[in-house]
């Protein structure tokens, strides 16, 4: 597993590759090792591309990068749903709340 | 008596496997009343929601969402439904104020358009009204008011409507501040977008007026003077030859006295003549309206004078 943030613009691009879930296994050091490497960062795209499923501590990691976000005055983008991850976010209604974008690129030049 | 032990029924176990349910339910609603509260303020409304949402998820058991450990546990489809009636209402509600604050943004933007709208009207020194289809007065600048006289709009409205053509315009006389009168030309026009309403533009164009009464004067002077030039210039001609034939008369020595004696009233009154034909030539060059009157009186006075003798 591994988390790449790339600052793009003003926006800061994060990735999460070499897992095809995040899980009750390895969300909290998915979210750990996102938390550092954002470090204040406000203006977030989370590039999902790769990620098939998330259980519901997978969701909870999406949820604190999100409040991780709005707490420093920004937002949070997320992009690259995979369809799996889409089925998750769409039945617990997250879809509405979150910021979902298609196009990674776009996003951060928005 | 004998006591045999009753069988649940099929009600009581579903009232069993419903009382979870139930309360869950309460608590939902309870949540929905303070996410209501809240929902005036979306970043408020945000926080309590991910609040909410991240206490339900920590709750929620693994194989809730996780197709891989196969069919949910009923407490894990329970907790489950409970999250997706929390989420569907916060999301509701989410959406119900991002589009609040949008039309709140909106709104602010609209007032400050308006305001920006209201100052460039009071800059303005022309008059300018807004009237809607019913022919009320949405809007007037402070100029508007000066030049119509009158804080009665619907008085206003009636002498446009009377007195303006549709996509036209009309000079009209309204009463000033100094008891007099004040020429306003009166455009209106259809307002695009808005039928039946229209703007007014009101101009202050007394001075205007004024400037053409001037200029028609001065036109009608102009041909006062170039008439009388033309006519000292014919006359002086004739009146030439008839000076110096009485001239000649007079200095006949054999003349008879009448004839001498009317020789000398020709000569007296050709002179006469020669200096008033010299003052218009003066008149003519000088140009002004006060020449023309001080010759015509004296002329009056002259002739007066004349028929006396």
């Amino acid at each position: 597993m591994n988390v790449d943030v790339v600052r793009q613009g003003t926006a800061w691009r994060l990735s999460v590759r070499g897992c095809e879930a995040i899980d009750c296994a390895n969300a909290h050091l998915v979210k750990a090792e996102a938390l550092r490497l954002l470090g204040n960062a406000s203006d977030i795209v989370v590039d999902l591309r790769g990620v098939e499923f998330l259980d519901s501590a997978g969701v909870g990691v999406l949820v604190g990068l999100f409040k991780h976000a709005r707490l420093r005055g920004g937002r949070a983008r997320f992009c690259g749903l995979t369809p799996g991850v889409r089925t998750v976010l769409e039945l617990i209604q997250l879809d509405r709340i979150f910021e979902i974008v298609d196009d990674a690129e776009a996003a951060v030049r928005s | 008596m004998s006591q045999t032990k009753r069988k649940p029924t099929s009600a009581a176990v579903d009232t069993g496997e419903t009382l979870p349910d139930l309360a869950e339910l309460c608590r939902i609603h309870e949540i929905g009343l303070d996410l209501i509260d809240r929902s005036h303020d979306l970043d408020e409304l945000l926080d309590r929601v991910l609040e909410e949402y991240q206490s339900r998820l920590a709750a929620l058991p693994s194989d809730a969402l996780d197709p891989r450990s196969g069919a949910p546990q009923p407490e894990s489809l329970r907790k489950l439904r409970g999250l997706v009636m929390f989420a569907t209402q916060a999301a509701a509600l989410k959406e119900k104020a991002v589009a609040a604050l949008e039309l709140k943004r909106r709104a602010t933007m609209l007032e400050a358009t308006n305001a920006r709208l209201d100052g460039v009207l009071s800059a303005l020194s022309s008059g300018v009204m807004i009237f809607d289809a019913t022919g009320a007065c949405l809007k007037a600048n402070e100029a508007a008011r000066r030049l119509a006289g009158t804080k009665d709009d619907a008085a206003l409205a009636r002498l446009i409507e009377s007195g303006v053509p549709h996509d036209g315009e009309a000079e009209i006389e309204l009463p000033d501040d100094g008891g007099g009168r004040r020429v306003v030309l009166v455009s209106r026009r259809a307002m695009a977008g808005d039928p039946g309403s229209a703007v007014v533009l009101l101009t202050d164009i007394t001075q205007r007026s004024h400037a053409v009464e001037e200029r028609v004067r001065l036109e009608k002077l102009a041909g006062v003077l170039k008439t009388l030039s033309v006519l000292s210039h014919k006359i002086n001609n004739p009146l030439t030859a008839l000076l110096g034939r009485a001239q000649i008369l007079q200095s006949q020595q054999s003349a008879d006295p009448r004839v001498a004696k009317a020789a000398a009233v020709i000569e007296e009154s050709s002179t006469r003549i020669a200096e008033l034909i010299r003052e218009l030539a003066q008149v003519v060059r000088e140009g002004r309206q006060e020449s023309v009157d001080d010759l015509l009186d004296m002329s009056t006075t002259s002739g007066t004078t004349g028929s006396a003798r």
